[in-house]
């Protein structure tokens, strides 16, 4: 791909339903992330912010359009490459966690590693270690059901780093969660900015908003405004960012 | 590599503890099936050539014969076929007589046959519990002593005559009882039935009296086909029988037992793969979500298949293993005591053939019920598989339409049938299988499960082993069924609880609530029992040609009543257990 966009979608669309039914979740849209951005995509419920998330993280195939991730375009790809792409190079938070009721919060974050083949000794080393920088190592043998829903958010923000990839989507990461645990994640999210790592964020939440490099509103499906922050100092925004740190 | 199979064994070994019942319910339905074929295969295997082993080791003759003249007459019938061209061997002419035994009060017509200790050529029958003949002792056939009830020690009467019971053995001369097939002129009390045993030849001109002594002559020929081409014929006054004659006789003892087992393992494998499916299908949103997760975490199409078909591989082997133990365990119990041949099960370990049967049969229920629900997962889009829900309930227009001119319990009934329809089948499938199996069976209590012998009627040992095979099946098919319909109906009572706490707040009581969720599993039981009655009838039928006795019918309707109310009283109990919890727990438990 040209420049320097790590993700990048062209006349990106999808559809559901025929006819009256019609409905275009995501309505030719153009996006370009460069590495390092933290990007927010916000907008009313239904508008289509989830859709283009999983777009983006081939979770989902569009109708229409172009999705390119660093050199690899992945509306196209296998299920197989598309596969191994995620396991390598993407990692997910959603609203609900989704982490594996059955392991431990350690053996959740060392799964993607483990997929991607490496040692078991390896992959608990860095699972460990991983915890640590969300704040649980102490409890890294505690079932899901045994953590809050802050301390399983953060499990999963840990997951999603394990393989160290190019790109983290997090699709209303704080929707479940009360205030204390939001500002949790959210110094999570500002520690990943400030460490350079690329971050795609749906959320409804002014708050992460005022984290973000850049914030897209979304209507209908189509990007109703992409403005550029420079910092936090931004006026309007400084004052909710002062209020959570 | 090592982290990849580390962790499909973690996956593995964690689901199958967070799921114990689950998994302890799929071993027992898949146990089932493996232990019936088991059971069929090693029954098979210990008939089929029972016969051939009782001849090798008896020194079976391979021609019988036998004048239908009596006396000197008879003998010198006999004399010229022992140096007869192409007659290698012989032995005989025994004498035999045809007399009334009294045993424990029942008098019945038998064949005493006179023998003593010198070595014979041919037919020398084999001791299976007790001794050989000796004056004032008498051994007798042992299917025969078992229809009489009598054992080692007893003194059974002769022609007014007390003998004592020193033996029984097994011959390959004539078919076991009843299956002697004794073919005898007119005016004789014997019956074509009749029981054989042995006393000393000293002593039997003795116990006949003024009957005359018929005799029997064993002949072996250098020519094998000299006995392969007939079964039986009659030629010069002489009875002649070869030992495919008597093969072939023996063999339909066993013969319905066999196809019992047989039609019995096939019903009991449909029943397993229904259970199987049924459990299976309770946890597909499960799996699909879980599915999604390993999705979105980067697992590939095989790695996801790997998961999930290492648990069920697992429970196959496993399964098949209880399965082969139990079966080859049971496997005794059918055939003896008293099979009348030698040879019986259990005392080698089963074959390998068995061995890989029950395998690839436990592996194939196994995959058959799970393959397909974890294709569709491997296949959908993994965004789907996150969200949490199965296939939304369809909706039947037509029966939404009928349930509302329908009382309350018949109208929940109703509608949790038109949502799940593939639930509402599978306790079809159940109760007409089960039913098929019960129907069959009250067939078979229905026969008069005796011999006639002259006046008296004994235990015919072919139905009494059909009649116990048959009960074997049932019992497991019963014990399956009871899984079915218990893990159908929790289902049912999980997935309905929303719905249901719904027609609570808007005034429905438990109790009929609870009644609605026994209409809506009775429905489908009933077209399952009113096609499962004629289809046991007609199997039976059909499995043993011949003139047969219907069963009452006030039997068969009370079969089917007795299956519909364990329906409705298997499903009360869960259900009325889901209405004691308050409706705000209920519609809080499914609102995630
Ligand atoms: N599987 C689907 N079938 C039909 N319509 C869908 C499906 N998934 C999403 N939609 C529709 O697409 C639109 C966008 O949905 P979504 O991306 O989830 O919105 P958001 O995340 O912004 O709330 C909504 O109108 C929704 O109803
Ligand atoms: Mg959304």
């Amino acid at each position: 791909m040209t420049g320097s966009a790590l993700l990048k979608a062209r006349g990106v669309s999808r559809r559901y339903g025929w006819g009256s039914a019609l409905v275009r979740a995501v309505d030719e849209i153009d996006l370009e992330v460069p590495a390092g951005q933290t990007l927010a995509i916000m907008g009313p419920s239904g508008c289509g912010k989830s859709t283009l998330l999983h777009l983006l993280g081939g979770l989902q195939r569009p109708t229409d359009g172009e999705i390119w991730l660093a050199e690899h375009r992945i509306d196209t790809m296998s299920e197989r490459a598309l596969a191994r792409l995620r396991r390598h190079h993407i990692g997910f938070v959603f609203q609900s966690f989704h982490l594996m009721d059955e392991l431990t919060a350690v053996e959740n974050v060392e799964l993607a590693a483990l997929l991607a083949g490496q040692s078991p000794r390896r992959a608990r080393q860095r699972a460990l270690h991983l915890l640590d920088r969300v704040g649980l190592a102490d409890r890294a043998r505690h079932l899901p059901s045994a953590l809050s829903g802050g301390q399983r958010q953060r499990v999963a923000i840990a997951r999603a780093l394990s393989n160290e990839p190019l790109v983290v989507l997090a699709d209303e990461p704080t929707g479940n969660l009360d205030s204390a645990a939001t500002l949790e994640v959210l110094r999570l999210f500002e520690e990943l900015r400030t460490a350079g790592q690329t971050l795609v964020v749906v959320t409804h939440d002014a708050r992460i908003a005022a984290v973000a490099d850049r914030v897209i509103s979304m209507r209908d499906g189509s990007f109703a405004d992409d403005s550029r922050l420079t910092g936090t100092t931004t006026s309007g925004t400084g004052t909710v960012y002062g209020g959570w740190r | 590599m090592a982290g990849r199979l580390l962790l499909v064994c973690r996956l593995m070994v964690r689901d199958l503890r967070r799921r114990r019942t689950e998994t302890v319910l799929l071993l027992l339905a898949i146990s089932a099936a493996t232990g019936t074929l088991t059971l069929g295969l090693a029954l098979n295997n210990a008939l089929a050539q029972p016969y051939e082993r009782t001849r090798a080791a008896t020194a079976g003759p391979d021609v019988v014969a036998m004048p239908g003249a009596t006396g000197p007459e008879a003998l010198a019938a006999l004399a010229p076929l022992a140096t007869a061209p192409g007659v290698t061997a012989h032995s005989g002419p025994y004498p035999m007589a045809y007399l009334m035994l009294t045993a424990s009060g029942t008098t019945v017509p038998a064949v005493v046959q006179g023998r003593d200790n010198s070595p014979a050529a041919l037919d020398r029958p084999a001791v299976t519990a007790g001794t050989w003949v000796h004056p004032g002792g008498i051994v007798i056939e042992p299917t025969f002593a078992n229809a009489l009830s009598v054992h080692i020690g007893d003194t059974v009467d002769i022609n007014g005559h007390p003998l004592r019971v020193v033996g029984t053995a097994v011959t390959a001369a004539r078919a076991v009882y009843p299956r002697a097939d004794w073919r005898i002129d007119a005016g004789s009390p014997l019956t074509e039935s009749a029981g054989l045993v042995w006393v000393d030849s000293s002593q039997i001109g003795a116990l006949a009296g003024t009957r005359p002594l018929s005799y029997t002559l064993n002949l072996r020929y250098a020519d094998p086909r000299a006995s392969t081409s007939f079964t039986h014929k009659r030629e010069g006054g002489i009875e002649y029988t070869s030992w495919t004659g008597i093969a072939d006789a023996d063999g339909k003892l066993v013969k319905q037992a066999r196809l019992a087992l047989l039609v019995g393992s096939w019903l009991l494998t449909a029943l397993a793969v229904a259970s199987v499916a049924n459990i299976v299908a309770g946890r597909v949103v499960d799996q699909r979500r879980r599915v999604g997760l390993l999705k979105a975490v980067g697992a590939g199409p095989a790695m996801i298949a790997a998961v999930h078909l290492a648990e069920y591989l697992v429970i196959g082997l496993a399964a098949a293993g209880t399965g082969l133990t139990a079966g080859w365990l049971a496997a005794p119990a059918l055939t003896s005591p008293g099979a009348g041949l030698l040879g019986s099960t259990g005392t080698h370990p089963p074959a390998l053939r068995t061995v890989l049967a029950a395998t690839v049969l436990a592996l194939a229920i196994a995959a058959a019920a799970t393959l397909a629900p974890v294709l569709r997962a491997v296949t959908t889009d993994t965004v789907h598989a996150l969200a949490d829900a199965a296939t939304p309930p369809r909706r039947r227009g037509w029966r939404v339409w009928l349930s509302r001119r329908m009382p309350t319990a018949l109208l929940i009934g109703v509608r949790i049938n038109a949502r799940r329809p593939r639930r509402a089948r599978l306790v079809m499938v159940n109760t007409l299988i089960t039913t098929t199996g019960l129907a069959a069976l009250l067939m078979g209590l229905a026969q008069d499960p005796r011999v006639k012998l002259g006046e008296s009627k004994l235990a015919n040992p072919q139905s009494t082993r059909t009649l116990e095979a048959m009960f074997l099946v049932i019992v497991v098919l019963c014990v399956l069924a009871l899984i079915n319909a218990i893990v159908s109906t929790w289902t049912a009572v999980l997935d309905a609880r929303h719905p249901l706490a719904v027609a609570r707040t808007l005034g429905a009581t438990p109790a009929q609530v609870t009644a609605g969720m026994a209409v809506a599993q009775l429905l489908p039981a009933i077209p399952g029992v009113a096609l499962g009655v004629p289809a046991g009838i007609g199997l039976y039928l059909v499995a043993s040609p011949g003139d047969q006795q219907y069963a009452p019918a006030s039997w068969m309707f009370a079969v089917a009543l007795a299956v519909l109310l364990a329906v409705a009283a298997l499903t009360a109990i869960p259900a009325l257990a889901a209405t004691r919890r308050p409706v705000a727990d209920a519609l809080q438990s499914t609102s995630t």
